[in-house]
């Protein structure tokens, strides 16, 4: 028996409000973990092609890790997942939070809705009771108004996840919001949850995780402890949590600016770590057994931008700050805060707009389109103005609520060029032309652009010898040079089957890819202690790769092959204009080359080849 | 008499993580559970995060209530509870006003904090400290830490359902 989980699956059928408890299939875990795997592999078997992701034949699910609530550094973490209404391929989020622990500890690993009910719900859970409640009081009102009106009437001791007025009004990359201020964002997820019509879900667990190995877990607890509290990355995790990326990457021209017509801003030093720190700043926050506490608590103590809350992250300063040309750090504090508030993906919310400023720039947007608003660069209240419309279907945020790629065709008139997205997700805050594994990780992710599903931070600046230590010395020089190409399809490919295995047992990128302090065989060595899973780094890696095979199988079933793994003209054929990394385009067909062979899939198809499948114990499909 | 020491932590530090919750219910019962923790974390907003423990105080009401007598002051000031003695009736976390004193689920009988010091070792924020009344004092002259307790005691220390 598998120790150290909740150990039953909840099945919400929403159509008919019937509730049923599930035994946890222990080969599933298996072969797949739980978190990201589990739910890769139950979609898969669930989701026909041709579903519609807003109707009631669309599943969601979210899922715990096998070491979430565990004590291993950054054990807090849950996957959300559903065929994507943003891209209508392959959507998958993750967050971190107390959520997914009080889950296990009221005895449950995952819990999976289908349907879609008439009226606004909300899943209650105490322990053994489980309750679709009356949710039309909520409905209508924002993740803190939600969280708050939860608490107030059960007990402060809940948990709660919830979809605010952007998951109700279906906006396209709305964010399944949980403990406040985490956000799974990405994916279009929170609209998923607002078409079955579940307003949130609460939880408090009075339960126990009996762990595998009791009598040592502490004493190696301590060891994993002390191996992250030591790693040099720690005190600056603590001290500028991803804020001070905005620095770093000025630095090396990756910081997104003028919808990606650039790696440089000159107005970085307005919105980066340190201007956050030396006026904003309030307090360093964590999550579940976290130890790098990178959340940021921050302030604006006055003027149109007042708040006090969570944020931001550096995806938020280069998404509505750099990418859009805006220098104002209040007004990207405060709208870090209002995406929360609304329940949105600030990556999406930033890069649509960043789409429309230039679309406006270039004079294919006019004020006839935007009911009199002005889009110039940099302009914060718009920006401010712009994101409450989206999230309440107001005016011109009505059209940008379907994310840029549909605004695009919506609007026509050439501006389908100025979408910086891969099938039809906008890119994160990485300027590909100055870190080249990262555009081909933007093309490979399943969800569409992502950064996150590969995660290939290793050649972003001095981590050789991490690459000595997991690839081999034969790939450096280059596979530590950002700008070099080659070997690139080689460590995406490698960091994709790491990464989607760690969102299987519930970790944080931080600690594991970057600083890059924990590896397979730790983590193999975490779930024997905790689970008493058998699972050697070998068979870690495999899982890792079978998950990403069935991805692509999925996105296979919805139309995607090699046609689709492309980047916007921009980033492959105009060479970056400006800074550190001037001159330089994303050399895109070489890395996928060396991508797909790795992989072993098809080089015309792009998908998986038979042998492959068999290999990974896929065959069949 | 020996000065009474309690754990005591900074709400404006401790990050809310909850590494103390789970090294004392791992230490002591071998298990993650916070309902088999001597140690409660409660995060208020905006950004507070409050770790607490029993306060060992002087008139100790604990003691007192207990009908079987299970509750003692050894002759370091620790207030233990004796297994043996102790019947769970619950007198004790009825008379205790800090909320530090819990039935444990699994054996029924009262647990609280006897300042070992093995999460103050773990902390990774440095929030948390094993001090007297006289050396909080001195180490927070303002007053600031217990001001902060004090302004939001009714919901730090209210004894809920669960």
């Amino acid at each position: 028996m598998i120790s150290g989980l909740g150990g039953e699956i909840l099945w919400i059928d929403m159509s008919r409000g019937k509730i049923e408890k599930k035994t946890i299939d222990e080969e599933l875990v298996n072969k797949y973990l739980l978190g990201a795997g589990y739910l890769s592999k139950v979609l898969y078997d669930m989701i026909p092609a041709g579903t519609d992701p807003l109707g009631e034949k669309n599943i969601l699910g979210i899922a715990t890790g096998t070491l979430t609530g565990s004590m291993f550094p950054q054990a807090s973490r849950h996957v959300v997942a559903a065929l994507s209404p943003l891209t209508g391929i392959w959507g998958e989020s993750h967050a971190a939070g107390f959520f997914g622990a009080e889950l296990k500890l009221a005895g449950y690993d995952a819990i999976m809705f289908t349907g879609a009910s008439k009226e606004p719900l909300y899943l209650n859970i105490e322990d053994s009771k489980v309750e679709l409640l009356d949710a039309s009081h909520l409905w209508g009102k924002d993740v803190f108004e939600t969280d708050d009106i939860i608490r107030k009437g059960h007990n402060r001791k809940f948990r709660t996840l919830s979809i605010g007025q952007a998951g109700e009004n279906l906006v396209k990359f709305a964010a399944v919001m949980n403990d406040r201020d985490r956000a799974s964002a990405r994916s279009g997820l929170g609209a998923v949850m607002g078409s079955k019509k579940i307003k949130a879900i609460s939880v408090h667990g009075t339960g126990k995780l009996e762990v595998a190995d009791p009598k040592n877990y502490l004493r190696q607890m301590d060891v994993f402890y002390e191996r992250m509290m030591a790693n040099p990355f720690t005190p600056g995790r603590v001290k500028y949590g991803t804020t001070s990326l905005v620095e770093l990457m000025q630095h090396i021209g990756r910081l997104p600016s003028y919808n990606m017509k650039q790696g440089v801003f000159e107005g970085y030093d307005k919105i980066s770590g340190d201007a956050i720190n030396a006026k904003y700043f309030v307090k360093a926050r964590a999550d579940y057994s976290c130890l790098q506490r990178c959340g940021r608590y921050t302030a604006v103590r006055s003027g149109p931008y007042k708040f006090i809350g969570g944020a931001p992250e550096f995806e938020t300063q280069s998404s509505m700050g750099s990418r859009c040309g805006n220098d104002n750090l209040e007004s990207v504090l405060f709208g870090h805060h209002l995406a929360n508030q609304y329940g949105m993906d600030t990556i999406s919310l930033g890069g649509t707009i960043s789409w429309a400023m230039e679309a406006w720039d270039e004079g294919l947007l006019t004020a006839e389109d935007t009911g009199g608003i002005d889009l110039s660069w940099g302009n914060a209240d718009t920006i401010i103005k712009l994101t409450k419309m989206i999230a309440l279907r107001e005016g011109f945020g009505d059209i940008l609520a379907e994310g840029s790629a549909a605004a695009a065709e919506r609007i026509g008139r050439g501006t389908d060029k100025f979408v910086m997205a891969v099938k039809k997700q906008e890119i994160a805050g990485q300027e590909p032309r100055a870190q080249k594994s990262m555009g081909l990780a933007a093309v490979t992710a399943a969800r569409g652009a992502d950064h996150l599903y590969a995660f290939p931070v290793l050649d972003e600046a001095g981590f050789d010898e991490d690459i000595k230590k997991r690839f081999g010395e034969e790939y450096l020089p280059e596979m530590a040079d950002r700008l070099s190409p080659k070997y690139k399809g080689i460590m995406v490919k490698e960091c994709e089957d790491f990464m989607v295995m760690v969102e299987s047992v519930g970790l944080c990128k931080y600690g594991t890819q970057i600083p890059p302090e924990f590896y397979y065989d730790d983590i193999a060595l975490a779930l024997k202690v905790h689970n008493g899973l058998n699972l050697t780094g070998v068979q870690l890696q495999e899982i890792g790769e079978r998950i990403v095979n069935l991805n692509r199988l999925f996105n296979a079933r919805f139309g995607v092959s090699r046609k689709d793994d492309c980047l916007p003209d921009r980033l492959t054929k105009e060479k970056a204009p400006l800074g550190p990394s001037a001159g330089e385009v994303v050399e895109l067909d070489q890395m996928l080359t060396e991508y797909y062979d790795v992989r072993g899939w098809d080089q015309e198809t792009g998908l998986p080849l038979k042998e492959t499948l068999k290999r990974l114990g896929l065959d069949g499909l | 008499m020996t000065e009474l020491k309690f754990v005591f932590g900074d709400p404006d530090v401790c990050s809310g993580c909850m590494v103390c919750v789970n090294v004392c219910s791992m230490y002591y019962s071998k298990v993650i559970g916070p309902t088999r923790s001597r140690v409660r974390v409660v995060r208020i907003e905006p950004a507070l995060d409050f770790p607490l423990f029993c306060r060992n105080c002087e008139d100790a009401p604990c003691i007192a209530a207990c009908p079987e007598g299970a509750l003692s002051r050894t002759s370091k000031g620790i207030v233990i509870v004796n297994n043996r003695k102790c019947n769970g009736t619950g007198a004790c976390v009825a008379a205790c006003p800090y909320n530090a004193i819990h039935i444990h689920p699994d054996t029924g009988k009262a647990i609280k904090c006897i300042q070992c010091g093995q999460c103050v070792d773990r902390c990774p924020a440095d929030a948390l400290f094993i001090t007297t009344t006289a050396e909080l004092a001195e180490r927070d002259k303002e007053g600031r830490m217990m001001a902060l307790h004090n302004e939001h005691e009714d919901e730090l220390y209210e004894k809920e359902a669960m």
